[in-house]
Parts: structure tokens; sequence; C-alpha cells
């Protein structure tokens, strides 16, 4: 996985800029001009060329027969045989399945909380309690899905863990082996996904909150709005641009449902309802070799999740005026 | 002005307060779960019963951990990848987003979209594995810092950092007769720390905590960071830790085995976290101010 770090983007609507210098005609002068800035930029173009626009262009490979003596762009063309597969299989319409319900979760089940958390960080008027607090809640965002794993394996350990001991300590059965239990899957992802970053998550609608005019509250309250229409009718009007774009890029994922957190959280037991697309892609492509195939399937998916973005960008920015670019 | 004398507003506030300690609490209590464990005596932490301090308190895990070559060879690799890895990417970022600033660079607008681009849209994992080993970057220490070294966020909040020093200042060198590398060098560099530190730490974290490109891209067993190695402790679960102790001459010298594999991922679990944990109070206001840099538009 890439290793970008951080949910965010830009948020705002657009403002004009008062002066605004434009770029200069692409002539032999101005570019020696700018020679210096060319150069730097050098090796960042080099570096999406090679690591961004040539797998793009890799994915040829979805129509070929793979070969590691003719490399990416070599072997046979086999047209849309790698399609028919996937679409013939059974099991990829339970792959798919499990992407859209882990998603859907992600994207919709879990995108209040971090709004709320704002709501609720923007109530503690005590600015050092409030950073004490702010402060813990963004500390598991820095730890790896695998430490985070780690210890959800402990914690929910048959018998020795600490939730089976309370279960018993209370007279229940302390056996369960929530990890291996398919029923237990979607609760222990669902909520391990939102308190890794709820507060993290919850920066970027705490500083869009910070950002509202004091006068548009005092406004309200001389016009009889009470606290709760106040947090309803201006605060949560006012950060709204911020959750639409936020939205709006998380949809570009809706194909992708988190590799790192499923694929460890993946066991014997949940499979039936915890592989995923990516899960399925690493599987097939990367540790048993049919690259052809799975570079198929995640062409799918890469091209679904840009179409979602573009078509949900341009009614967002047809409606509220809000848009990524 | 507003009714806070009001009765459910006020019982709310209250409220308000406790629901958000009780969401720290769930942060914390974990670690210290995780901690007493990893300080109690293996065998003994397998009847059950530990919360948040150690029955039998032993060092052993510790002991342990630091006398298994492999979880040293691993710790080498992290910190190696983490500095070099980062101070390299931070320069690199840092000299396009000075590049990409400039207002009047011809193709400003098309080069921009070009790297922006890539954050909507890739060719997948396959065709990137594929063009890394075409690259015979797979199975090298090089798989690690190389195609890490730029992403369009960092370029981005750099971007609008850098747009914010006021052009006068730049105009002022070259006047006196600076090169543009030395404006970076010498101006723009030095008076932009703070997102410097911002970016230099997202590197950092994201590269201690990566444990996908050890697992995947890299087959030679020195060559796995630590992430990469808490990740096939947990996979292979007991079996591979237990085979991790067998192998290890401490542990036949120990009179009384007291370690298990268990304990042993206890204690790993908190040597990835504790410096991230260590530094964290230092730098997380750093963080904050990236995320928002990041959201103001340009």
């Amino acid at each position: 996985m890439d290793i970008t770090s951080g949910n965010n983007i830009e948020t705002a609507p657009k403002k004009k800029k008062k002066h605004k210098v434009k770029p200069m005609k692409l002539s032999y002068e101005n570019i020696w001009q700018h020679r210096a800035q060319y150069f730097m930029l050098l090796p960042c173009i080099i570096f999406f060329i090679i690591f961004s626009y040539l797998p793009m262009a890799g994915m040829v490979l979805a129509f070929k027969e793979f070969r590691f003596d003719t490399g990416l762009f070599g072997g046979a063309w086999v047209g849309f045989q790698y399609f028919e597969r996937f679409f013939n299989d059974p099991q990829s319409w339970t792959f798919i399945k499990n992407t859209l319900i882990i998603s859907s979760m992600k994207l919709i089940l879990a995108l209040p909380f971090p709004i709320i958390l704002a709501l609720m960080f923007n109530e503690i008027k005590n600015n050092k309690i409030r950073s004490f607090f702010q402060s813990i809640t963004y500390l598991p965002h820095f730890l790896s899905w695998v430490v985070v794993v780690g210890i959800l394996q402990s914690i929910l350990a048959p018998n020795t863990g600490l939730l089976n001991q309370v279960i018993s300590f209370f007279g229940g059965d302390g056996s369960t082996f929530f990890l291996m239990e398919e029923e237990s899957f979607h609760s222990i992802m669902f909520w391990s996904y939102v308190w890794k970053d709820i507060g993290w998550n919850s920066i970027i609608y705490f500083a869009a909150i910070m950002g509202i005019s004091p006068s548009l509250y005092e406004a309200a309250a001389i016009d009889g709005a009470n606290r709760w229409r106040q947090i309803w009718h201006i605060t949560l009007t006012g950060i709204r641009p911020t959750i639409l774009i936020l939205f709006i890029l998380s949809l570009g994922n809706i194909l992708s449902a988190g590799f790192d957190q499923i694929y460890l959280l993946k066991t014997p037991g949940n499979a039936e309802v915890s592989e995923i697309i990516d899960t399925y892609v690493i599987r097939t492509g990367l540790q048993s070799g049919q690259f052809g195939y799975a570079t198929a399937v995640g062409m799918m998916q890469g091209i679904v999740g840009l179409i979602l973005v573009l078509v949900v960008n341009r009614f967002s920015s047809k409606k509220f005026n809000t848009s990524l670019w | 002005m507003f009714n806070e004398h009001d009765k459910t507003w006020r019982f709310f506030k209250t409220f308000n307060i406790v629901i958000v300690a009780l969401l720290c609490l769930s942060i914390i209590l974990p670690f210290l779960n995780i901690l007493a464990l990893s300080l109690n005596e293996g065998t003994d932490a397998q009847r059950g019963g530990i919360y948040f301090f150690p029955r039998e308190f032993s060092f052993g895990n510790y002991i342990e951990v630091f006398q298994q070559s492999s979880i040293l060879n691993a710790l080498g690799i992290s910190l190696f990848r983490t500095v070099v890895g980062t101070i390299i990417s931070v320069f690199l970022t840092a000299m396009a987003a000075y590049a990409l600033k400039t207002k009047t660079l011809p193709g400003r607008k098309v080069i921009t979209f070009f790297i922006f681009f890539t954050m909507l849209f890739s060719g997948g994992i396959v065709p990137y594995y594929l063009v890394l080993t075409e690259l015979h970057l797979t199975n090298t220490i090089w798989v690690y810092i190389i195609p890490s070294l730029y992403s369009v966020w960092n370029i981005l909040i750099m971007k609008t950092f850098f747009q914010a020093i006021p052009d006068s200042i730049e105009e002022a060198a070259r006047i006196d007769g600076c090169s543009e590398f030395q404006i970076f060098l010498k101006i723009i560099l030095p008076m932009s720390k703070p997102v410097i530190a911002t970016i230099g730490l997202f590197n950092a974290v994201a590269h201690w905590n990566d444990w996908f490109s050890g697992s995947f891209y890299v087959r030679n067993p020195e060559l796995k960071p630590l992430a990469t190695l808490l990740q096939e402790m947990l996979t292979r679960q007991q079996a591979m830790a237990d085979a991790l102790l067998r192998n290890s001459g401490a542990y036949a010298a120990l009179e009384k085995i007291t370690v298990t594999g268990d304990s042993l991922k206890m204690a790993t679990i908190i040597l990835v976290v504790a410096p991230i944990i260590m530094i964290y109070p230092f730098i997380q206001k750093h963080f904050v101010k990236g995320v928002n840099i990041g959201s103001v538009k340009e």
C-alpha cells in the first residue's frame, strides 16, 4: 500500500483570489527562465510516471497472458477471458457483497461518529481539558493496524482475554473465540475502525467548526434559537462542505474496504464474511501468481471508484456548490 | 445570552465530558492491559485474570525479545528505513512543492493535475508489484524507501505552506543575486521548520508502521522490518512464536520456562508502540497543524 498519511483533503468552497498571477505561456524563454523549478520537479515527475502511471499502463495485463520472460507489456492477448472468469465464479459475488457491506458500514455508518465527537469537543469550553482529551483520541491513528489487531487478539482471546474474563465474571460463558466467529466479525471490524480514527477524523471537522463566525451564533441567540437549534442550523450547516468533500473522496474507496485491517482480522473462522476484493486480489495475484486475472479484478475496482468520485463530485458541485477542484 | 442555566443543557454538558472521558479510557486501558501482560511471566499469564497490573512481575519477555537476533535485526531495518527514508523523502517533497508553488511556472496546472490524479486512480497492486519486480526493487531494502519517496498529500500540504510565504522575500533574494536553489536552501527551508516537522513525522510514522511491503515485496527474512515481524507473529500465531523461542539459545538457558509465544507477542507490541507513544506528547500538535494546513484550499 502506499505511504500517504491522513484522510484529509481540501475543504472550503472555492474562493476567488484578489491578485491572480497567471502562469506564463509555454515559450522557450519562459521555460528556460524556470529551469531551476523544472529541475526540482524532475525527480517527482519521474517518480509518478514510474510508480503511478506505469502501473496504470500495466493494466493491459488484464487482457493478456502474463509471462515472466516478456514482462509487463509482453504476452498474448486473451480478450475478456479474465473478466468472464470472475463474473462466472459464484464466489466472486460473495466477495463483492462482503466488500460492499464492509465499505458501506465504514463510509456511511461510521461517518457521524467523528462529526459528533467534534461537536462534543466544541462544547468543552476549558481549552486545557479539551486538548488533553483530543490528543488522547488522536493516538490510535498513529498505530499500525498490526498493533491494533495484536491488541484485539489479546483482548478478545478465549478464556484469558479481557472481554471473556469480564463475561465470565458476570456469570457468562467465557470461552468464545470472537475472532473466529463469523457473527462477531462485523462488529469487531466496525468498532475497531471507529475507535482507531474517530479522533483523527474529528480534527478536520473541529477546525471547520472553529472557522464558523461567532456572530452567527449571537444572531441566532437573539432570534431565540436555543443551543440545540444553533448546533443544528449553524454548526452543522457550517461544516456541510467539509462533510461533503470528505464523503466524496471516501467514495473512491467503496470497492476497497481497507486492506490492512481486513487482511489482519481475517481468520479461517470468519473467511465467509471477511474475504473482500482487496484480499482476493492479493491472494490470487501476489500470493498465487495469477497476475493477469488479479489485474483484471483490481482494474474493475479502480474504475468503479473513479467513476463514483467523478459522478458524485459533479452532483455535489451542482447541488451544493462544493467540489474537489 | 446563551441560556447557560438551562437545566437540560447543564446535564448535557456533564454527560458530554463523561462520554469523551470514556472514549479516552477505551484508548488507554487496552494499552495498560498489554503492558501488564508483557511485564508478567508468560506461563502465569496463561491462567488469565491479568487486567491492568502484572501479577508475577518479570522482565523475562523483554530480555527474551532483545535476545532474539531476528527481532533485533528487524528493529535495525525499521530504524534504517525510518531515518533514511524520511530524510530523503522530506527533502525531495519540499523541492517539488517549492517548484509547484511558483505561480508563473508554465504548465503548473497540468503538472499539479498530473500528480493529483494519482490520488483518484491507480493501476492496482498487481501491475505495481510487477513494476517493482522489473526495477529489481523487490527483495532489497530500497523497496521500503524509493516507492514511498513522494506522496501527493504531503506535496500538497507543503505547497500550501510555501504559498503563505510572501513572494517579496524571494524577490529580494533574487535581486541580491541568489539562485533558485540558494533561495530554496537558505531562505525557504529555514522558514518552513513547522511544515518540515509535520511532513517528516507523517513520513516517519508511516515508515515505522508499514508492514505491507515487508510482507509482500520482500522474501529475505533478514530484510523484514519490525512491523512485518509482528504481523507474521499475529498471523502465524502460536506456531511461529514458539519456533522463534525454540531457536534461541536463551530459551535453553532459562531454568524455568516462563516466556510463551503470547507473552513474547505482547512485548513485541510494546516495542513497536513505545517509540510512537514516547515521542507522541511532543509531536502531536505538529500533526494537527499538518491536517489543518492541508484543509485550506489554495
